[in-house]
């Protein structure tokens, strides 16, 4: 069946058949649940506040303005649904220790040394997103994974364009300079 | 940026594509649909009126009131009960050039279109700095 769009479908809902709700949220839910799942880090947590921004977003549909997108209303919910929970539940940090030093290390779950290592690289920008604070792997989760401009992150997160640029600025050198200790810690293990 | 913080650069964008979105899990959207059951039907926020339609609404006021202070500098001035605030406005008024946009187009302007002009400009004005004050950026 084809998505009508959103506005169609809360008018819908807002006429009082809840049931099309279930449209937006199968629209949705992959990007939010991600949204969710890059800033807390853990699946089960993810889903929990993915479903409770979902509901959220039901009990607030009234207050909609439907000049604007419904899916940067909807990733401010999930953002500071997910940033307020990371922020009374501080998780304990991430040593380098904890990351796998070789790409070898992925051989045994990979068919070829090629996949091993495109593993290898993706695991370590994962571990190097864990490593940053949760506002900036928000960001950097709303201009990568989502693919929003600078304009729609100010909206979603309250924080103002030129803050949002420095922010990620500075988010990008700390992933960076995460990946690239991790990587020297790699030549130090096999010399 | 040197090669080596390109690279850098292009591994965080290489791994951290749409292509690399986590998806919810199975049965996530009939878990929320049950959620959803339970709870009452969301209902459309209204606004006032006078909330929704704040900064016309005092645009207009301000404007009206000009045009009538106006009107009563230019027509009877023996009224006691206004006379000092609106012999103030007189005195405003005669401090400032008179216009004269007739000159100005080399038309003769029905002397209403002046003021039609004026308050146009002086409503457009107010809306600016209106939606200055009520839509500051956070």
């Amino acid at each position: 069946m084809d998505y009508k769009g959103d506005i169609y479908y809360i008018e819908r809902v807002l006429s009082g058949k809840s049931n099309c709700f279930s449209y937006i949220v199968e629209k949705h839910k992959d990007r939010a649940y991600n949204l969710a799942f890059r800033i807390c880090g853990n699946h089960e947590e993810a889903e929990e506040l993915a479903q409770d921004s979902f509901l959220k977003a039901y009990r607030s549909l009234g207050s909609f303005k439907m000049k604007s997108s419904f899916s940067t209303w909807l990733f401010r919910i999930v953002y500071n649904t997910t940033i307020s929970h990371v922020r009374i539940k501080k998780k304990g940090v991430l040593s380098l220790e904890d990351f796998p030093a070789d790409a070898t290390d992925f051989i045994g779950s990979s068919p070829s040394e090629d996949e091993a290592e495109i593993e290898y690289r993706s695991s370590l920008v994962s571990f190097a997103l864990q490593k940053i604070t949760d506002e900036e792997r928000g960001l950097i989760t709303l201009f990568y994974y989502e693919e929003l401009s600078t304009d729609e992150i100010a909206e979603v997160t309250g924080i103002s364009k030129s803050n949002v640029k420095v922010k990620l600025f500075r988010a990008r050198q700390k992933m960076q300079m995460i990946i690239e200790k991790a990587e020297k810690e790699k030549i130090a293990y096999h010399e | 940026m040197n090669k080596h913080e390109e690279y850098k650069d292009d591994l965080l964008s290489q791994y951290m594509s749409p292509d690399y979105t986590e998806s919810a899990p199975e049965g996530f959207t009939p878990k929320i649909m049950n959620r959803i059951r339970l709870e009452k039907a969301p209902v459309v926020v209204t606004e006032k009126f006078l909330k929704r339609n704040l900064v016309p609404i005092i645009s207009v006021v301000v404007i009206l009131v000009l045009i009538i202070a106006e009107i009563l500098v230019s027509g009877n001035e023996s009224d006691p009960a206004v006379l000092t605030f609106l012999g103030l406005l007189k005195n405003i008024r005669s401090s400032m050039p008179e216009p004269d946009l007739s000159s100005l187009f080399k038309i003769s302007l029905p002397s209403v279109l002046t003021y039609v002009f004026i308050g146009m400009l002086a409503l457009v004005f107010f809306d600016r700095a209106l939606y200055r004050i009520f839509h500051r950026e956070k």
